[in-house]
Parts: structure tokens; sequence; C-alpha cells
């Protein structure tokens, strides 16, 4: 008997966004990352092209972190306060394919630092690092909108990947991405409809879709992740069936959501039941990140080398089509 | 002497009204007692800021308010809910702030009456008999002789009989009417007894509810009423003619419990305040009416009947009935189709024995206006599939033709009925009701009657929308984009649109739309394109099969049908399948007055009605939100709006 080919067609594609610029294409990036490309569920690859590899950004913040768990200030101990040799840990040692420095030191409650500290630390991670940068705000509408422009024309020519533009604010961050050349992060907190009318709002003033990823928030295991899962499965099939205003690539915050869950920070003496903190703490990120791969996720910011590590071999494995 | 006991009095202009009221009443207190309407939209919550007046003498105790500017203060504005009468005071109250009636034109076909013994609907061809659920019948009695010795009962009935067709069983009267026959009847001093009685429908029975000497057959006149969430319109008719003489329209004074029904449901049941909600909606009516009896020179007593068109919730707090049910799973009403009631017993000031007539509800959240709406358009006799949607603070959609009938009912908000719009207003006299932009940016208005605007209604806010969308002043998010227009302003309370200077309002300040205003009118008006999503989708139907469609809503004459696509408040339908009617949920009311028929269709089309859930459907919140965009998160859902809009502006291309 012959078994009928159950394969579905697809009529779109999630499109594939470039991120870095090497020296001939006016950057000084080592390499580029490409993401996108997937004609396809994930992992689905009888139906189509599987498109790229998730690649995995791991953040760096611009001013040392106070609260970090234990269990995750340990690998980073010796790098914590000077955020290029952290960087250059993360690429030399646990393999980022991107590094994501995350400006917290410029919110109003967080040291409020000036836009000229933040683009002296984002140029100290471009001479010591090689990858290609995410450069993410501090979610403070207007101190973002001080800040971001400088460090968009700071890295001009970089094609860094910014973020993020939102419904209520995004022409200011849009428009100067548009003007040096980078990526934009759209983001809309779990809402499908409210990603596409960003989405649109962009692409209104003149801002490629080839240059946009988005981003829904991302929950935790046990804590809404199964929200950001089925929205981002959503944006997927909507890609996928031909919608170009959602057929942008993913990206997921999987480290800071995760080791904010106290099932990830909590130390051993609070929860001895729980196995010991060092391992459960990148298994917690782990699984969150290995989960929402499922849903079809492009870019992963992640925190911790052991979780890193073990979703590098996971994203490996799948991808190796039966080898 | 204890402090209660001082009283002052306060005099309003421009009325030339004064009431003496105890110290620490407030003015607005004072002026509802005064009969002196005064805007007010949350009830005295310190809200709305639309209560502004002007102490012009006296001194009142006024606690500090962000809703009046440093200028209104200085000349002597204040807001009448909040400040207590301190003193004798001269009130005068700016023409923003009055509520005026009076204004609203009557359509041909409410004045149009009886032809060849029909009535007529909202379209061509809709005609139903005119035949009064409370009608007047003029009657020549034969004296009893020994030879005809019928008591004077039987023998009233026995003539009504002969005249109407009405079995004498049928026929009933109260002991009021048995006790005043013999005298009425005597009065005639001629050969005959002629006699008026006016007989109303009761269920099946006919009840005799009031004799008089003499032919005044011509003189029997009805009220119908629209009870609606936000607007409350009454309606006077010429029960012989069929003609309508007037007609008068106020805000419903519940909206200070609740701009929607089902936080005033929430009110009643916290606070055990039904009858208190129960009493404002009956002081409405009764003011309406007092302004129509003194217009027209008639008394009370004058008005025999009294039919009432409203949404279940409105008709359970006009009733005092638990409305508790209603929001509460399984959503259960008190009664769907309400037997016929005293109108006297619920406090409407008419004759004491007038019926009041309510038209019957689909369900919990579909209710008489609805059903009498539908009936108003013939919905029910269409051939082709049709779609009716009644835009109201709740918008209600009806999709079907004589075969079938679904329906189901979103929460729209009052923003296109002028409330919750920091200009808005009724479909009034003054009211802007048509606005365009030119490609020059200037901006040109339409007003309803004549003289200088007092502020926006429905369909001159909904052409405002689709102007800002057209000429770039605003983007797809409804968000105002400064630098795009002259007229686009920063304030503190955020971006607003100039619409008129003050120096041309009567207000004396400037007309704009807010950013706030902007973003309520696009929820109004996803809701309701999200509920005919949603209906189209559980029927497995396109836009385009859709033949005819009918808006209903309190606009007034005039409402752009582009501008209703442009915007996305409708599916893109061709426009020359898309019809205005009006109110539809008053001219229900209006035609059930004037026809028992169009009664009985009434109830025959609320008992063939499918209500249709959205609440426990997942997918309308999801329409709802891709519908929060102009003029839509889908843009192939819009094609022509965009073919139309590439050429003025690039976002569109």
């Amino acid at each position: 008997m012959q078994i009928p080919n159950v394969a579905e067609k697809w009529s779109g594609e999630v499109i594939v966004v470039t991120i870095g610029a090497t020296k001939e294409e006016g950057g000084t990036r080592q390499k580029v990352v490409k993401v996108g490309g997937a004609s396809c569920i994930p992992f689905m690859d009888f139906e189509g092209n599987p498109g790229h590899k998730p690649a995995i950004a791991m953040d760096v913040l611009d001013t040392p972190p106070e609260d970090l768990p234990p269990a995750l200030l340990e690998p980073f101990k010796d790098v914590i306060s000077n955020p290029a040799l952290w960087a250059k840990k993360c690429v030399e040692e646990h393999g980022a394919d991107l590094i994501c420095v995350k400006l917290d030191g410029i919110h109003p409650d967080k040291g409020n630092k000036s836009a000229e500290e933040a683009v002296k630390v984002v140029r100290s991670i471009l001479q010591a690092v090689g990858v290609p940068l995410i450069i993410w705000g501090c979610d403070d509408p207007q101190r973002d909108n001080e800040v971001m422009p400088k460090i968009s024309q700071a890295t001009k020519g970089e094609r860094c990947l910014l973020a993020a533009a939102t419904q209520d604010n995004y022409k200011n961050i849009a428009a100067n991405c548009m003007a040096d050349g980078h990526n934009l992060v759209t983001l809309a907190p779990v809402d499908v409809n409210i990603q596409k009318q960003v989405n649109i709002l962009v692409s209104d003033i003149g801002f490629p879709l080839d240059r946009i990823v988005m981003f829904q928030t991302t929950g935790a295991l046990g804590y809404g992740i199964e929200y950001a899962y089925s929205i981002q499965e959503r944006e997927r099939l909507a890609a996928l069936s031909g919608d170009k205003f959602l057929a942008m690539p993913v990206l997921c915050n999987v480290g800071y959501e995760s080791w904010r869950s106290k099932e990830a920070k909590a130390p051993d003496e609070e929860a001895p039941g729980w196995g010991r903190a060092a391992e459960r703490g990148p298994l917690w990120e782990t699984i969150t990140a290995a989960t929402l791969i499922q849903s079809g996720v492009d870019i992963l910011r992640m925190y911790h080398p052991k979780a890193v590590a073990a979703i590098k071999k996971h994203i490996d494995a799948l991808y190796a089509n039966g080898n | 002497m204890s402090k209660e006991n001082h009283s002052y009095k306060v005099h309003f202009l421009p009325h030339d009204r004064e009431i003496v009221v105890q110290e620490g009443t407030t003015v607005l207190e004072a002026a509802h007692e005064a009969n002196v309407y005064i805007s007010s939209i949350c009830g005295g919550m310190a809200t709305c800021g639309k209560c502004k007046v002007v102490v012009e003498e006296g001194h009142v105790e006024s606690p500090p308010t962000i809703l009046l500017s440093p200028e209104e203060l200085t000349n002597n504005y204040i807001l009448a809910c909040q400040a207590r009468v301190t003193s004798n005071l001269l009130i005068s109250i700016p023409p923003e702030t009055r509520i005026e009636g009076g204004q609203i034109l009557l359509s041909s076909e409410e004045t149009l009456g009886v032809t060849a013994g029909k009535i007529h609907g909202l379209l061509p061809g809709v005609e139903y008999k005119h035949d009064p659920l409370v009608k007047k019948i003029f009657l020549e009695l034969e004296p009893p002789t020994l030879d005809d010795n019928l008591p004077d009962y039987e023998r009233l009935k026995r003539a009504i009989m002969l005249k109407e067709g009405i079995s004498m069983e049928a026929l009933e009267a109260g002991l009021e009417i048995l006790k005043g026959l013999p005298a009425c009847l005597r009065q005639n001093r001629e050969d005959r007894w002629r006699i008026t009685a006016t007989v109303a429908q009761h269920g099946l029975m006919q009840e005799i509810i009031h004799i008089e000497l003499g032919d005044t057959t011509q003189a029997g006149w009805g009220l119908a009423v629209d009870v609606g969430t936000t607007t409350i319109v009454t309606e006077l008719l010429n029960l012989a003619t069929g003609k309508a003489l007037d007609i008068e329209a106020t805000y419903n004074s519940q909206m200070k419990w609740g701009e929607d029904y089902i936080q005033r449901i929430m009110y009643a049941q916290e606070r055990n305040a039904l009858e208190d909600l129960q009493k404002s909606v009956i002081k409405d009516i009764n003011g309406l009416l007092s302004i129509l009896l003194a217009r027209n020179h008639l008394k009370s007593e004058d008005i025999k009947a009294i039919t009432c068109s409203g949404n279940t919730a409105m008709i359970h707090f006009l009733l005092v009935l638990d409305p508790t049910l209603i929001r509460k799973e399984p959503y259960i009403a008190t009664a769907n189709f309400i037997p016929t009631l005293k109108a006297n017993e619920l406090g409407i000031k008419i004759y004491r024995h007038s019926p009041l007539y309510c038209l019957p509800s689909v369900a919990a959240y579909v209710g008489g206006d609805i059903t009498g709406g539908a009936m108003a358009i013939g919905l029910d006799q269409e051939e082709v599939l049709c779609l009716f949607i009644d835009i109201g603070t709740n918008g209600e959609v009806v999709l079907g033709n004589k075969e079938w009938m679904v329906c189901c009912s979103a929460s729209a908000g009052p923003s296109f009925e002028g409330s919750g719009v920091r200009h808005g207003m009724r479909a009034s006299s003054g009211a802007i009701e048509r606005l365009d932009i030119a490609e020059d940016l200037s901006l040109s208005y339409k007003i309803i009657g004549n003289g200088q605007p007092r502020g926006i209604c429905g369909s001159g806010l909904l052409d405002t929308i689709a102007a800002l969308l057209r000429s770039g002043a605003i983007n797809k998010s409804g968000k105002l984009l400064k630098g795009n227009s002259p007229r686009i302003r920063e304030t503190e309370e955020g971006l607003e649109f100039l619409i008129v200077e003050a120096a041309q309002s009567t207000t004396g300040s400037d007309m704009v739309i807010t950013q706030a205003d902007i973003q309520n009118l696009i929820r109004s008006k996803a809701a309701i394109y999200s509920a005919v999503a949603t209906l189209l989708e559980a029927m497995h139907l396109k836009p385009s099969d859709i033949q005819k469609v009918y808006l209903a809503g309190g606009f007034g004459s005039y409402l752009d049908i582009r501008n209703v696509i442009t915007i996305g408040m409708l599916p893109e339908i061709p426009t020359d399948r898309i019809h205005f009617v009006g109110n539809s949920s008053l001219a229900g009311a209006r035609l059930s007055l004037l026809s028992q028929e169009a009664f009985a269709r009434v109830k025959d089309i609320a008992s063939k009605m499918t209500y249709f859930d959205l609440m426990s459907n997942p997918r309308y919140m999801d329409e709802f939100i891709s519908a929060n965009f102009l003029p839509h998160t889908n843009p192939d859902e819009f094609p022509s709006v965009y073919q139309e809009l590439a050429a003025k502006h690039p976002a569109f291309r």
C-alpha cells in the first residue's frame, strides 16, 4: 500500500534578516548572522526549508547587575563590571552567535547614565568581539528616545539589531535605524494583532520589512510560557500562510525571564528539595528555550553558559536532518 | 438656629427660573429641582466636566478641579455638580452646558401619517395596517327602551362589537369605567347617545380604558419612547392620523451610575439601588413628556398609550425588574415578552388607565430596540441576505432574511452618541453633522440648523476620523502625528486637533478632538466591526454575500456611508448596498403604537431570532483587537480603501 504524502504546502516563508556587517559591507564584524528563511513549521523539514538555525545571543549588561543569583553570577564574576570582557568571554568561551547589550544603566531608576557613557560601552564591546550586536534600550520611552539615536549613529554601518519599537513609541527609533542602516526589533506584548499593527506602522514610515525582528515578550517555564508559545506559533503560521506583515523572524528573551522565576534563582538553603541551584537555574533556562524553539524562534537571548551549551547541542541535533 | 436650616435662592439664566434650596445643595441638584437641564454625563462624579456654569452673583463652596481651565476659573466658571450653595446665587448656564430640545427634525416618513389605511416603515414598501394598539371609537348608542333593556355596559360592548367587530367576550373594563358609564351616557340630551370609547389591546383582550361625551376620535395621542442606554427619545403621535407631531430627546440620567448597563446593573445590585435607577429613567421620560405637552398645548390626560423600545436591561430598569440575572451565566431575563402594563403604575404621568407596551426582547443582550428596528425595516420579509446594525451604546447586529435571523450584541460605548468625547453631542441643533478636510488641509463642516457650532454629533465624529486619516493627521493606530497638520497641538493632556476656533463657536472656547476621543471612537467602531465579522464567520459567510446593509442609530439625518467603510466600522461592501435608516428603535416603537399588525410582527420576529453569544466566543476578542486599527490590521480586507487613500497618503501605497 502506498502511503499518501500528507505534507502541507505553505505559500509564504519567514523573511531572512542579516545582522552585522563585515569590513566589505561597511562594518567591522568578523561574521554576520542570518536568521529566518523557514518555509515550513519548525522541524517539519519534509514540508519545506527549515531556514537558518536559531541564533543565540548572550546578554551583557552595561552596568553591573546588583541582585544576580549566585548560580548566574558564578561564571561571570570576574568580568561582571567590564562589559567588554564579559562579551568577549561569552563569545570566545561559550560560543555566543550574537551579543545583546542591555542598556539598563540608562534607566532613570538604575543609574540614569548619559548617552555618551552608553555609547562608550557599546564601542568597547564592538572592539572586544567580532560577532554582531543587539543593542537594547532600558524600556523607559523617554530615556530610550534620548539615548538610542546616539547609539544608532555611533554604530552606523554595523547593521546592529536595535530594540525596541512599540505601538506608542516607534518613530524615533525606526527613523534612526533606517538612517543608520540597522535592523529593528518591534515589540507587542503577547498580542499578534498589535504586533502586526506595529509592523505596519513602522513600514508606513518607510522602514524595510526585511530589517525587522518581532518580539512578543517572553514567559518562562511556569510563568506564562504557553502564552508566548501560542502567539509565536500563530505568527509563524501567519508567516507561512503569506501574511507579509507577520513574516519577520522572532526573538525570545529567555535568559532574563527564566532567571526571574523563583525556581531558577532560589538558593540551595531556601529550597533544599528542588535540587542544586547550580543545576536548577540553567535547567530552567534550557527547558524554557527548548520549548519555545518548537513554536518558531529565530533569536534566543540567553544568560547562563550551561544553558547556552545545552541549547546549542539541541539545535544542532534538530538541524542534523536525521544524521 | 442650626446651620442646616439656612436656605438660599438660586436663580438660573437664561431660563429665568428660581428655586429655594438648603445650604450645601449642589448647583446641579438645584438645577434639577428647578427643571433646568444641565449637561452632565458622569452625573456628579466630577469626571466629565460637562456641567460648567458661571456664577454671576453670590458665592459657592467648590473643591479644586482640573476640569476647569485657569481662564475659566477667572471667569467664575464652576462645576455645577461639585459646587455647593452657600449664598443666594445668580447662575448663568453657558450654551455648551444647556440641553436644548425640540431641534431634532422629524423625518418625512414620521410626518407622513396614514395613506390608504397604511402606515409606513423606514423603507419603501414596508407598510403596516393603521390599527393603533389604543384607539378611540366614536359610538352612537340607542338609549334603552322596554323592548331593548340591555344594561349600559353590555350596550356599550354591543356597540363596539357592531362598529369594530370586536367580540363582546373579548372586551373588558375597570370599575371606574363601570361607575362612570351611566352618568356619561346620560349627559347626552339628544335622541341618541354619542360617546367616544377608548379601547386598548390587552393581550388577547381589549380593555375599555376611557369614555367621554361626543366625538373625540381625532383627539387621541400616544407616545413612542426609545429608552436608550445613553439617549432617551420620545415622540408624540396622533393616534388617529398616524402623524408624528413632535420629538424630544435627552441623555439618560442613569449615566451617572455607569456608561454601560452592565455597570448600572452592578451598581443597582451592590447598592440595592434598582429603584433609584427606575426613578431616574421615569423622571427623564416625564421631563421629555412635559416639554412635548407644553409645546403642543396638550394635557397629560390626553396621552392614551405609550410604547417603549429598549434593550433588555433598560426595560428591566424601567419596570423595576431585577436585572442581576442578565449579567450572570446563563444570562436570563425576567421576561422577553412583557405583559401589557399600566404606565401609571410606573410613575409615568399620563392618563391613569393608559397602557404601556414594551417591544419584546430576544435575549438578555438583544432587546426590543432591535426587534422593533427589524420590523421597521421589514427584515423578516427580505428575500436576500441582509445585515442590520444598530449603532448605539451597544452595537447590535442582525444577519438574515425571511428564512432565518441571527443576532448578537457588542459593547460599543456611547462615543458615537456624542458621549465620552470632549466636544461630542447628540444630533440636534448646533451639532456639526458632517466634516471634511481638503487637500490643502482646510477644514469644512456643516451644522444641523443654523448658527454656530455647539459640538460634534456621531456622523460628524465619524467623518472627522475618516478625514484625519485621509489627510494624514493620524496614523493607522489613530495617533495624532504632530507636524502633519498645523491644527495639531500639544496640551497637558496630550495631543489634540483643532476643529473650530473659539471665535467661531457658541461655546466661546476652541472645539477640538483629543487623542483620547479618537481612541474611544476607534474602540467603538472596532466593536461593531468585530461583531459583524464574528457573526459572519459563525455563519460561514463572507462580506460579499451580503446584499443589503441597514445602518441605524441616532446619527440625525445624515451619515456618510463611504466613511463608515473608510474607518473600518463595516467590512468592504459596495456602498450602494448600504442604507442609513436613522433611529430604527424609535421607529419600532412608533409603528407598534400605530399598528397592531406591526406589534404582532415584532413579537413574531422576537420569537424567530437566534441569539449568538459573543462573550463566550474566543474569536471575538481577537477580531476586536485586529479591528482596533484604521481601517483594519489586515489591509487585504480593505482593498478599495487602500486604493482610495493611496493617492493621498504614502502610508497606503
